[in-house]
C-alpha cells in the first residue's frame, strides 16, 4: 500500500487540475477518507495490520485486482461491461503455466497477445454482430471458462526450474516487490492512454453518448474494440500475476474476479451508464476492497458475516463517490 | 345534446406559463364548446402544444382558471385529465407495438372486465368491436399494433379515448388530435375526418395541423395562436386561408432581427457542397442543388416533405439508394458520418441534448471533441493546448459558464447549443448543417446565434439550414429551397432587404 499510496495521490492531482472543479475531486475526497476510516479501525482492532508484512499484503491483493479492474473499467467507461473476465483469466493461468514449461519468457507475450485477441473477439461480437457486451461476453467468458478445464482439468504446478522466469513478476527491486512496480507501471499506461491519447479520450466520448459521438465522426466500431481489448489485457496481465504468485495456474482462479473486478470500478465511483469515471477511480476502488477483505480478516471478523460487511461498504462508498449529477435517471 | 346555442364546455382564462427565458403561454383564452371541431394553428414555438400540455394535465399553468362544466378545476396529470374526460392522440403515437389492438384499446383499465377474479376475454372482444366499429377500423382485434397503418393505430388511440370516457362516465369528451394528418394518405385522411364528425356528435374535438386547408374544411372555429398570444378566432365557414396565414405570422419584421445588412453575397465560383440526383425511396424524389462557399441555405417543407430525409442523407446519417454528394470536391461515402466529418462537414441537429453533447462531460471536452488530434504536443494530448483551445471558443461563441470545467448538463439551453456550434467551428469545417438551430433557446441565446451563423458565413463556411419558423429561415437566409411531398417545388433568392414575404413562401409549402 505504501508503494500505492504516493503514486496515487501524485497522479490524482496532477492531471486531475484541468478538471479539478468537477465534482469529482471531492467525491474522491470522500473515498480516501473511507479509506483511512476503514485503515484506521482495522488497526485498532489488530496493530499489526499496518505491520509491513500485512501491507505488502493488501498491496499485493490489491494490485491483481487494480490491474483486472483497469481493464473492466475501460468497458464500462465505453458504456458496456465485461463478463468475460473471470473466464478468461482461468485460461490464461493454466495457458500461461502450460506455455512457460515449453517456451519459458516467451510465455508472456503469447499470454498476452492471446487475451488481446479475446478482446478483439469481444469487441467485434458486440460492434458487428451487434450483440450487447453483457450477453457477449457471459457466451465468451462461458467458452473460456471450459476452454480453461480442456487445457487443464486440475490446477498445474510450475516447476522449480522456472521460478527464475517467475521473477520477472515475483522479485523484488530496491525492496519493493516487482509486482508492484508493474502494477503501477500498467496503472501508469492505462492512466497515460485513457487521458492523454485520442482513442482513449473517445472512450469517454462514446460512453458518454454514443449517437453524439457517431454523428461526430468518432469511429464508434474501434473504440468499442479497444476498450475490451484494454479489457481483456488487463484480465491478462491479473491472470499472469497471479499464477506468478502462486507458482502454477489454476482453472478456477478467475470467477472471483468477474464481480470483484466490477465491484472494484464502481466503488471508485465509475458509473456503469458509461463516461464518467476514471482510472484514479478505480484504484481507490481497488484499495478500498483489498482493505476491506484483508482488514476483516485481520481483526477476526466472523467469515459468514465478511459478505455482508463487503456488501454494506460497497453501497456506502458508491453512495460516496458516484456523482449523480451527471445521471438523470437511476437505473 | 344538439347544436342550439353552445354552453361553453370548458374554458380556460388567462393561462400563462413560462419557462426559464421564454414565456410559453401570455394570458391566452381558449374556450371548448360540446360537439364542434376547433382548429388550433399557429406557426412552431407559438404555443400550441403547450397549452395542449395544459389541456391534458401535463404541464401545471403558472395562472389562469380551468372551469370544466361549470366547475373550477386542476388537472393533476393526465390520468386526471382523462378522468375528466379529456384525452389527446399523439403525433408519434401511445400504444404499445408489442400488444394487440384489443390489448392496447384497454391498457391499464382491465378492471372491468373481471369476472371470478379473471378477466374475461369475451366480454373484452365484444366491447371492442363495438368501439372499433364506431371509428370504422375492420382489422381483426388480436392483430398487434406494430403490424397496422398509422391510420389504423390513431383510429384505436381515438377509440380507446372514446371508451375511456365512457368507462369514467364523461359525456362529450375533449379529443385533441395533434397533426393527425401528417402520417396518412389522401384515403386515409378522408376517413379520418368523416370519422371526426360522425364523433363530433358526442364528442369536442381540438384538432392542431399545419396544413390550413384542412383546418379550414373540417373544423367549426379557428384559433391562432402567435408567440404565445391570442390572436384571433374566427367560424371556419368563409374563412380564408391567406387571411390565416397572415394572421399566424402576423406583425412585421423587428427592425433587423436577423442581421441582413451583414448578409454576404456568396462567392459564385466556389461550391462547397453539391448534391446531385440524390433520392430516397420513400422519402424524396431525386433531387440536385448545391451551397456556395459562405452562402446561407434554407431548406423548408412541412414535416413529411423529406427535407430532414435529405440533410441525414447529406450528412452521411442516413444512406441515399441513389447520387453523390460531393463536398469540397470530393465524392461522400453515403452513409458514412465520419467521412463526411472528416470531409469537412458539420451538423448541428435538432436535439442537441441526445445528439450534439455529452451532457455528462465538460464543456472544454465537449468544444474540444474533434480536433483533438491537432492539440496533440508528439503522440499525447496536452491539457494546456485543450485549456487555450476551448478557452479561446468559449469567448468566441459567448458561451456563458462558469467555468470550462463545467459539465455541459448544467447549462442553459442557448449555451449548450452554442457549445455545440463552437465545437464545430473549431474543427475548421467547410459545410454545416444547421437543424433548428434555435429550437428551445430564449431570445438572447437566439441572437447571439443569428450573430454567430452571420461570422461563420463571412469566414466562408457554407450553411443548410432548416429553422423553426419561415421568418428565420427567409431572414438568415441567401436562398431558400422549398420542398413539398418528396420534391423541390421552388428555388426563391433571399437578397438582405428585398425578402420575399412569408405568404409568398407559405403557397408553396403548403
Amino acid at each position: 500500500m505504501d508503494s500505492l499510496g504516493p503514486g496515487n495521490s501524485s497522479s490524482a492531482s496532477e492531471p486531475g487540475r484541468a478538471r479539478a472543479r468537477r465534482l469529482r475531486t471531492p467525491a474522491i475526497l470522500y473515498a480516501i477518507a473511507l479509506l483511512v476510516v476503514l485503515a484506521f479501525l482495522f488497526a485498532l482492532g489488530n496493530r499489526n495490520f499496518l505491520s509491513a508484512y500485512n501491507l505488502n499484503t493488501i498491496a499485493s491483493y490489491a494490485a491483481i485486482l487494480l490491474v483486472v479492474g483497469l481493464g473492466q473499467m475501460c468497458t464500462i467507461l465505453v458504456g458496456g461491461i465485461d463478463l468475460s473476465v473471470g473466464g478468461l483469466m482461468s485460461f490464461i493461468s493454466v495457458l500461461f503455466v502450460v506455455t512457460v514449461k515449453v517456451i519459458g519468457f516467451w510465455a508472456f507475450p503469447l499470454c498476452l497477445v492471446t487475451g488481446a485477441l479475446v478482446g478483439y473477439i469481444n469487441g467485434n461480437i458486440l460492434t458487428r454482430i451487434k450483440i450487447p457486451s453483457f450477453i457477449a461476453t457471459l457466451g465468451t467468458g462461458g467458452i473460456l471458462m471450459s476452454l480453461a478445464l480442456l487445457v487443464s482439468p486440475l490446477p498445474v504446478v510450475a516447476p522449480a526450474a522456472l521460478y527464475g522466469v517467475l521473477d520477472i513478476v515475483n522479485g523484488s527491486f530496491l525492496r519493493v516487490g516487482n509486482l508492484l512496480v508493474l502494477t503501477l507501471l500498467i496503472f501508469v499506461v492505462y492512466y497515460i492512454l485513457l487521458r492523454f491519447t485520442v482513442s482513449g479520450k473517445s472512450i469517454f466520448y462514446v460512453g458518454s453518448n454514443i449517437t453524439m459521438s457517431w454523428m461526430s465522426g468518432i469511429d464508434i466500431t474501434r473504440t468499442r474494440n479497444l476498450a475490451h481489448i484494454l479489457s481483456s489485457v488487463g484480465a491478462s496481465l491479473a491472470a499472469i500475476f497471479l499464477s506468478c504468485g502462486q507458482y502454477g495456474g489454476d482453472p478456477s482462479l478467475g470467477k472471483v474476479y468477474i464481480l470483484n473486478s466490477i465491484a472494484a470500478v464502481v466503488v471508485g465511483g465509475t458509473a456503469l451508464t458509461g463516461g464518467t469515471g476514471g482510472p484514479v477511480n478505480t484504484l481507490i476502488g481497488a484499495l478500498v476492497l483489498a482493505v476491506m477483505e484483508n482488514g476483516m480478516n485481520v481483526v477476526g471478523v466472523n467469515a459468514y458475516f465478511q459478505q455482508s460487511i463487503l456488501g454494506a461498504v460497497i453501497i456506502v462508498s458508491v453512495f460516496l463517490t458516484f456523482d449523480r449529477t451527471k445521471v438523470s435517471m437511476i437505473k | 345534446m344538439t347544436t342550439e346555442k353552445k354552453e361553453p364546455m370548458f374554458e380556460l382564462r388567462g393561462i400563462t406559463k413560462s419557462y426559464p427565458g421564454v414565456v410559453a403561454l401570455d394570458a391566452v383564452d381558449f374556450v371548448v364548446s360540446p360537439n364542434e371541431i376547433i382548429g388550433l394553428v399557429g406557426e412552431n414555438g407559438a404555443g400550441k402544444s403547450t397549452l395542449m400540455k395544459i389541456l391534458i394535465g401535463l404541464v401545471q399553468p403558472d395562472a389562469g382558471t380551468l372551469t370544466l362544466r361549470g366547475r373550477s378545476v386542476t388537472l393533476k396529470d393526465p390520468a386526471d385529465a382523462m378522468r375528466y374526460g379529456i384525452g389527446m392522440v399523439f403525433q408519434d403515437g401511445s400504444l404499445v407495438p408489442n400488444l394487440s389492438i384489443m390489448e392496447n384499446l384497454f391498457l391499464c383499465h382491465e378492471i372491468g372486465f373481471r369476472k371470478f377474479g379473471f378477466l374475461s376475454r369475451r366480454a373484452m372482444r365484444e366491447t371492442a368491436r363495438g368501439m372499433l366499429e364506431r371509428v370504422m377500423v375492420s382489422e381483426d382485434q388480436d392483430t398487434r399494433i406494430a403490424e397496422v397503418t398509422p391510420a389504423v393505430r390513431q383510429m384505436v388511440e381515438i377509440a380507446r379515448l372514446l371508451w375511456l370516457s365512457r368507462l369514467y362516465g364523461q359525456a362529450n369528451p375533449i379529443l385533441i388530435l395533434d397533426e393527425p394528418t401528417t402520417v396518412l394518405t389522401e384515403g386515409e385522411r378522408d376517413t379520418l375526418f368523416a370519422i371526426l364528425q360522425s364523433i363530433k356528435k358526442e364528442a369536442s374535438i381540438i384538432l392542431i395541423s399545419h396544413r390550413l386547408q384542412e383546418v379550414v374544411e373540417n373544423s367549426d372555429r379557428i384559433v391562432i395562436l402567435k408567440d404565445g398570444r391570442n390572436v384571433t378566432e374566427m367560424p371556419a365557414s368563409g374563412a380564408q386561408i391567406t387571411d390565416i396565414e397572415q394572421q399566424m405570422v402576423g406583425h412585421a419584421f423587428t427592425a433587423d432581427r436577423y442581421l441582413e445588412d451583414e448578409q454576404i453575397v456568396p462567392d459564385d465560383e466556389e461550391k462547397v457542397l453539391e448534391v446531385q440526383g440524390l433520392a430516397k425511396r420513400g422519402a424524396f424524389e431525386p433531387i440536385s442543388f448545391f451551397v456556395r462557399k459562405g452562402e446561407i441555405v434554407s431548406l423548408v417543407g412541412l414535416v413529411g416533405s423529406g427535407k430532414e430525409e435529405v440533410c441525414r442523407c447529406v450528412n452521411g446519417l442516413a444512406k441515399a439508394d441513389a447520387g453523390t454528394v460531393i463536398l469540397g470536391g470530393k465524392k461522400l461515402t453515403p452513409g458514412s458520418p465520419s467521412d463526411a466529418v472528416a470531409s469537412g462537414q458539420g451538423h448541428i441537429p435538432i436535439d442537441r441534448r441526445s445528439e450534439g453533447l455529452a451532457l455528462g462531460m465538460t464543456v472544454a471536452e465537449n468544444v474540444n471533441l474533434l480536433v483533438l488530434a491537432r492539440l496533440r504536443s508528439g503522440l499525447l494530448v496536452s491539457p494546456a493546448r485543450e485549456r487555450n483551445n476551448a478557452t479561446q471558443w468559449i469567448e468566441e461563441c459567448r458561451i456563458k459558464t462558469p467555468s470550462a470545467g463545467t459539465l455541459c448538463a448544467n447549462l442553459s439551453g442557448g449555451n449548450q447549443q452554442k457549445t455545440v456550434i463552437a465545437k464545430w467551428l473549431s474543427s475548421q469545417v467547410k459545410l454545416l448543417v444547421l437543424d433548428h438551430p434555435t429550437r428551445g433557446v430564449d431570445v438572447g441565446a437566439k441572437d447571439d446565434i443569428y450573430r454567430l451563423v452571420r461570422k461563420l458565413a463571412r469566414q466562408g463556411i457554407g450553411m443548410l439550414v432548416m429553422c423553426d419558423t419561415l421568418e428565420e429561415d427567409l431572414g438568415l437566409g441567401n436562398r431558400m429551397l422549398v420542398m413539398k411531398d418528396g420534391r423541390l417545388v421552388g428555388e426563391l433568392d433571399c437578397p438582405p432587404k428585398r425578402k420575399p414575404s412569408p405568404k409568398d413562401v407559405i403557397g408553396l409549402i403548403v
